[in-house]
């Protein structure tokens, strides 16, 4: 594989991060259904999987920026596993709707575990790795596109997380946006 | 607001990335990991008052 080929997998996985990010946000305002702080964390594992490829992008590949990738991708199948094992007793509802048959956390999980997978396929591939002539890489629209999607996602994430937990530590089992709540 | 500041920290990590500066990325992205494993931590240890 060479740098360029990588590259382009590199754009493709910042608009399948984008598209897991605004999916989220779909069934939270469709759904009404507020994410909880386990839920959170996993879509910040999510926003996080996306620096590797970002700086791939802007930089060139690297194994070091494969590497934040693989820790996101770590910690956020732990965090979605941790959710699972919270819910696996026979006769517990699970937490939030479930989406074909598998609630959001599973459906993380599974995206997780595929990332590592995915990552340390794409890897293998040592072509990708030639030193470029500069130091950052020339950007196209479509890879710029990619980028200020994922940014601005995750931007929207603080506004959207900053309503819902307000200015305390977020609750267990959200029920209703703290800061949009009428004040008695 | 412990979610609310790592997204925030996310949102500038990728900014700082976007615009050239790549090892302050690489460690406030560090940061933010050892942030987010310490809320998991205490989300993974505590007890939850669930409803169902």
């Amino acid at each position: 594989m060479n740098p360029a080929m990588a590259l382009k997998l590199n754009v493709l996985a910042l608009y399948g991060v984008a598209a897991v990010l605004a999916l989220a946000f779909a069934f939270q305002f469709a759904l009404g259904e507020l994410p909880c702080p386990l839920c959170l964390l996993q879509r910040i594992q999510f926003a996080a999987l996306a620096i590797g490829p970002l700086l791939n992008v802007r930089f060139g590949c690297r194994p070091s920026h494969y590497a934040l990738s693989l820790l996101a991708a770590v910690l956020g199948a732990a965090v979605a596993m941790r959710q699972v094992f919270l819910h696996i007793l026979p006769g517990d509802a699970g937490y939030g709707a479930a989406i074909l048959g598998y609630h959001y956390y599973t459906w993380a999980f599974v995206l997780f575990a595929a990332a590592i997978v995915l990552i340390a396929i794409v890897m293998l591939f040592d072509g990708q790795f030639a030193p470029p002539a500069s130091s950052e890489t020339k950007v196209g629209p479509v890879a710029a596109v990619a980028a200020w999607l994922v940014i601005g996602l995750t931007a929207l994430n603080v506004v959207t997380t900053l309503l819902e937990c307000g200015f305390a530590a977020c609750p267990d089992d959200p029920v209703v946006y703290e800061l949009l709540k009428p004040r008695s | 607001m412990e979610f609310t500041l790592i997204f925030l920290l996310l949102t500038v990590v990728m900014l700082v990335a976007w615009r050239g500066k790549r090892t302050l990325a690489v460690g406030l992205f560090l940061f933010a990991t050892v942030l987010a494993a310490a809320v998991f931590r205490h989300h993974a240890t505590d007890v939850l008052n669930l409803s169902f």
